[in-house]
């Protein structure tokens, strides 16, 4: 009875395999826009085992870096529409057309899941002479030239959060450029600068253990996880038609993959990223969780295009103007 | 890095034809590196490369009239001594390697290039380069492609389906054992 | 008595003590093929160790580093293929060494001191950890600049015959190094509108051509050469040249630990300050520098280990990673549902002393399996060349694919392995190349912040640079190489004194 049992079972996974319509029937690589340590790597690592169970078959992870994500994005479109390549990323595509680094972004593929979304929050080192909002902006009104702003370069969060400030007050900072987040929030800590907007999960561990200060959180609503933080509304009303905003990871595949294929991918995502574990993990990091798809997915990426673009836009550093993409504004 | 005496005393055959190029290709790098942003600021994304750039110029010409100073080596030809046919049939090789990895994938390329060049280089019976091809293929194979998963270039091999064909085939062997 | 006894879980446990074994042993052979770098096994790791608890994976992860940053000396002695761009400067000595039958012995004295340099690693972590830590982070962008500064100089030690030439391939490094998107603002540099380039020519390419396929043709001139014979009688070093070269070891070691211990800046450079200290106290070597000297193979293998307990320092006390690698442990702490910062001594009070324990416990398993696979390794040398150069060739492609899954890689590195070619040939050194490119984005940017800083004033950059006693410090010790050691200054003198008479 046994025996029979097996080759039953045998012969069914011999048949599964062979017949190659049903998806996925081999391993599927996911290609990480960003290198090995980074927050988009590890969203990702964490969510993939969950996947790879609910689908049934390997998630091979690859890391492929360079201009911020587009070398990936490329990759990815130009790789079978199989939906056996996973574009892994974050938001930065979003912003590629009108800063002319590609002509690809999300809306030209297919969102598999936009698993999560950052909160940003504006951090100042200890000792630096202001403690709120309103008093960072009297101070450096004060000062001008003096305050040091950390930054990532453009088209990065602390671009953009700067450009929502600029539109609100003018102010005179010196602004540094550094090789990412982490750098930054390091130099912050030694002094080499005062202020930096960055993402709430890249500093709570730092504001809880004292080693930097809060000022204001880039939202229209207080964080539960910092829950005496005042939202950068209370002192800048005019931030409201930009909020809530926020980077954001997700998964895509190329347009024209087949139905089955991104209805499989999508149903598994979904299922994951509800897996108690993660959402655990996304949460404790101040990451607050999405798990959109379809139609959903794409409004929510064509928000963020459209509120970024134009803010970029208009603060003078993009290379094209959003309209030429059919971009509206927000 | 060499050993040779500290002052260099002859110059070999193109040596000298060498040092120009890199004066050329130098002052090339030089004016692209203006281009970036001229001569702005300081602190502009130009003036690290033009500072190199300024410099890689200084010390090939300096090379380059140290070169017309030197006596040329006496007995030394250039096809014999500096770039032996050898030397530019394996360049050639590799070259047609790299450009067919992509396209033909890993295993098929990397096969015909170790085949062809261990044939040419080490000159056995064709058994036995067979045999040290297919070896040092397989452990190349398992150790990149199975334990780090670097997904090398398919190309027109269907590697992922055979590879899950054997792993299905395996499970099966595996449980009618048990 | 927490400390002792977290610091002992993992030699107690069979199943940890064996991981961490199984860790050093991967690592070795990860370390040792260019192309794998500790970075990529660890996050490797960090998948297939998902559903572990959290201190297996650990174990497995700490053996994988302390193992893998050991076995990049073992190519780059062998084959003059640094595994990793830690053994550059151990390739320096250490090939020579190889050419001359003494590959067994240049392993084993590397494997020794790389363990010494180890333990100085894991000391300072364990019994100086909140002060080093909080010394980093004070490093300003000037300071980083300075250490950039610093590096630059040893292309000085490293020119060979002809310090023009020297130079020349100095400011080449420094060159590639820029090329690609500017970080800072995104400018393209030398890309001419290829987004291939957008992330600049990687240096690991640029080593492994350089180093490796360069080499492996200048090996075709002497194809009907034999090879050499390698002396495998001895394998642990002599007692009497441990002894001899302990306190350069321990010195180079501690540099390592500190500039291990940098946010900015990793082992890489650790090794190749090490190698130019060591250059500079040596007075009177046996053999010159770069023809087989000791002193240049221990000093940046001492180092670069000494920079894993460094790495370390600012990553446990801060949650600031020290280097890749540690950036890539903080991700798994994450992932495992811990909070890697500055609170996670306070929240996992064993972590510190289980991960020296551990730390520990991975080093003395490099010096069982460094000085046990040595013979087997000094054979691959005596394979005959016409099998050996076409593997390293397909090992050099392979690895080049391998740093980012990208074929553009590949032709970076063999354009660098021709031009390299050429270079040796014309006796131009391949080493400043190697040290511009490592050292060029920490010099640039940090350049660049230094000046921004100042709102653009030179004056004012070297002003307030004496209020801070660390640069004006770092500044002495230029002026002070730049004017009474350094071999840049000593040779321009020998040069006048000793121009060829006519």
């Amino acid at each position: 009875m046994k025996k029979t049992t097996i080759t039953l079972l045998a012969a069914l996974s011999l048949s599964s395999t062979l017949s190659f319509a049903a998806y996925p029937n081999k391993d599927v690589q996911g290609i990480i826009q960003w290198g090995a340590g980074g927050s988009t790597d590890t969203v990702m690592r964490s969510i993939s085992p969950h996947v790879e169970k609910e689908l049934g078959t390997d998630i091979i992870l690859t890391n492929k870096t360079g201009g911020v994500g587009a070398i990936a994005t490329k990759y990815v479109n130009a790789k079978k529409a199989d939906g056996y390549t996973l574009l892994m990323g974050a938001e930065n595509p979003q912003m590629y057309k009108i800063l002319g680094l590609s002509d690809i972004d999300y809306s030209d593929m297919i969102a598999i899941n936009v698993l999560a979304r950052g909160t940003p929050i504006i951090v100042a080192n200890n000792d630096a002479p202001f403690n709120t909002m309103s008093e960072l902006i009297e101070y450096t009104k004060a000062h001008p030239g003096e305050v040091k702003f950390g930054s990532t370069g453009a088209g990065g969060l602390t671009s953009i959060v700067t450009a929502m400030l600029d539109s609100q007050v003018k102010l005179d900072y010196i602004s540094i450029p550094y090789n990412g987040d982490g750098p930054a929030l390091t130099a912050l800590q030694g002094g080499a600068i005062d202020v930096m907007p960055a993402v709430l999960g890249a500093t709570i561990e730092q504001i809880k253990a004292g080693r930097m200060k809060a000022i204001s959180l880039v939202d229209v609503e207080s964080n539960k996880l910092l829950p005496n933080l005042a939202p950068i509304t209370d002192a800048l009303p005019g931030m409201k038609s930009y909020l809530p905003w926020g980077p954001f990871f997700g998964v895509f595949v190329k347009k024209g993959t087949p139905e089955d294929a991104v209805e499989k991918l999508q149903a598994a995502f979904q299922k994951a990223a509800y897996n108690k574990d993660f959402i655990d993990l996304m949460q404790k990091r101040g990451f607050t969780i999405m798990n959109i798809s379809g139609e959903e997915a794409d409004y929510f990426l064509e928000a963020y295009r459209s509120t970024s673009s134009w803010l970029v836009h208009d603060a003078g550093f993009s290379k094209f103007s959003p309209e030429e993409f059919g971009i509206r504004k927000p | 890095m060499s050993s040779q005496s500290p002052l260099i005393k002859t110059r070999k055959p193109g040596e000298r034809l060498f040092c120009f190029l890199l004066v050329m290709g130098s002052t090339y790098l030089f004016w692209q590196a203006y281009n970036i942003s001229g001569l702005s600021s300081l602190s502009s994304p130009g003036a690290f490369p033009l500072a190199s750039a300024a410099v890689m110029v200084l010390a090939s010409c300096v090379a380059f009239l140290n070169t017309l100073k030197s006596p040329a080596a006496e007995g030394v030809r250039f096809v014999y001594h500096c770039f032996p046919p050898v030397v530019a049939i394996i360049m050639a090789l590799i070259l047609v390697y790299s450009i067919v990895l992509d396209s033909l994938g890993f295993i098929l390329s990397s096969f015909a290039f170790l085949f062809i060049s261990i044939q040419f280089l080490y000159r056995r019976s064709v058994l036995t380069t067979l045999t040290i091809t297919l070896l040092s293929l397989i452990v190349v194979y398992i150790v990149f492609r199975l334990v780090f998963q670097v997904v090398l270039p398919e190309g027109i091999v269907p590697e992922r389906e055979i590879l899950s064909a054997i792993e299905s085939f395996v499970e099966i062997v595996i449980l009618w054992m048990l | 008595m927490d400390a002792l006894n977290y610091f002992a879980m993992s030699w107690l446990s069979p199943e940890l003590l064996g991981l961490t074994a199984l860790g050093t042993f991967l690592g070795i052979y990860v370390g040792a093929i260019p192309g794998l770098s500790v970075t990529m096994a660890v996050s490797i790791l960090i998948s297939f160790t998902f559903s572990w608890d959290v201190n297996y994976a650990l174990c497995l992860m700490v053996g994988v580093y302390m193992g893998g940053v050991y076995g990049g000396s073992r190519t780059a002695i062998l084959l003059n293929i640094p595994g990793a761009p830690s053994a550059i400067a151990t390739a320096l000595d250490g090939y020579p060494l190889a050419k001359k039958g003494l590959a067994g012995e240049a392993i084993g004295l590397s494997t020794v001191m790389s363990v010494v340099g180890g333990f100085v690693g894991i000391i300072v972590l364990a019994l100086a950890a909140p002060t080093v830590s909080e010394f980093a982070i004070t490093f300003q962008p000037r300071d980083y600049m300075m250490l950039g500064v610093l590096g630059i100089m040893l292309v000085g030690s490293l020119s060979g015959s002809s310090l023009a030439r020297g130079i020349f391939a100095g400011a080449l490094g420094l060159l590639i190094g820029t090329v690609g998107l500017d970080p800072m603002t995104a400018e393209e540099r030398f890309t001419y509108g290829v987004v291939e380039l957008w992330d600049g020519i990687n240096p690991v390419a640029v080593m492994i051509g350089m180093f490796g396929i360069s080499e492996a043709l200048h090996q075709l001139h002497h194809m009907n050469k034999a090879v050499v014979k390698q002396k495998i009688s001895r394998i642990i070093p002599k007692w009497s040249d441990v002894k001899k070269y302990m306190p350069l070891s321990l010195q180079t070691s501690f540099i390592g630990v500190i500039v291990g211990a940098l946010p900015g800046t990793g082992g890489d450079i650790a090794a190749l300050m090490a190698y130019d200290h060591a250059k500079r106290v040596t007075k009177k070597p046996k053999v010159p520098f770069g023809e087989g000297a000791k002193e240049g193979l221990i000093a940046p293998e001492a180092a670069n280990n000494a920079a894993v307990g460094g790495a370390y320092i600012p990553m446990l006390t801060l949650g600031i990673p020290g280097d890749a690698v540690t950036a890539v442990f903080i991700g798994a702490l994450f992932i495992h549902g811990l909070n890697p910062g500055p609170l996670l001594l306070v929240e996992q009070p064993h972590m510190f002393w289980f991960t020296v324990g551990n730390l520990t416990l991975a080093n003395i398993f490099v010096l069982i399996f460094g000085l046990t696979g040595i013979k087997l390794f000094s054979k691959i040398v005596e394979c005959p060349k016409g099998v050996l150069i076409p593997l390293i060739f397909l090992l050099s492609i392979v690895g080049a694919y391998a740093i980012n899954n990208a074929v553009t890689d590949i032709w970076w590195m063999l354009a660098f392995g021709v031009f390299g070619y050429f270079m040796r040939l014309y006796a131009f050194p391949v080493g400043p190349v190697i040290l511009g490119v490592i050292l060029s984005s920490l010099t640039d940017e940090n350049w660049r912040r230094a000046i921004l800083s100042e709102r653009g004033s030179v004056s004012d950059l070297f002003i307030n640079l004496f209020h801070s006693p660390l640069s004006t410090v770092l500044f002495s010790v230029i002026v002070l190489i730049l004017f009474t050691q350094s071999p840049i200054w000593t040779k321009w003198l020998r040069a006048k004194i000793f121009r060829p008479s006519h």
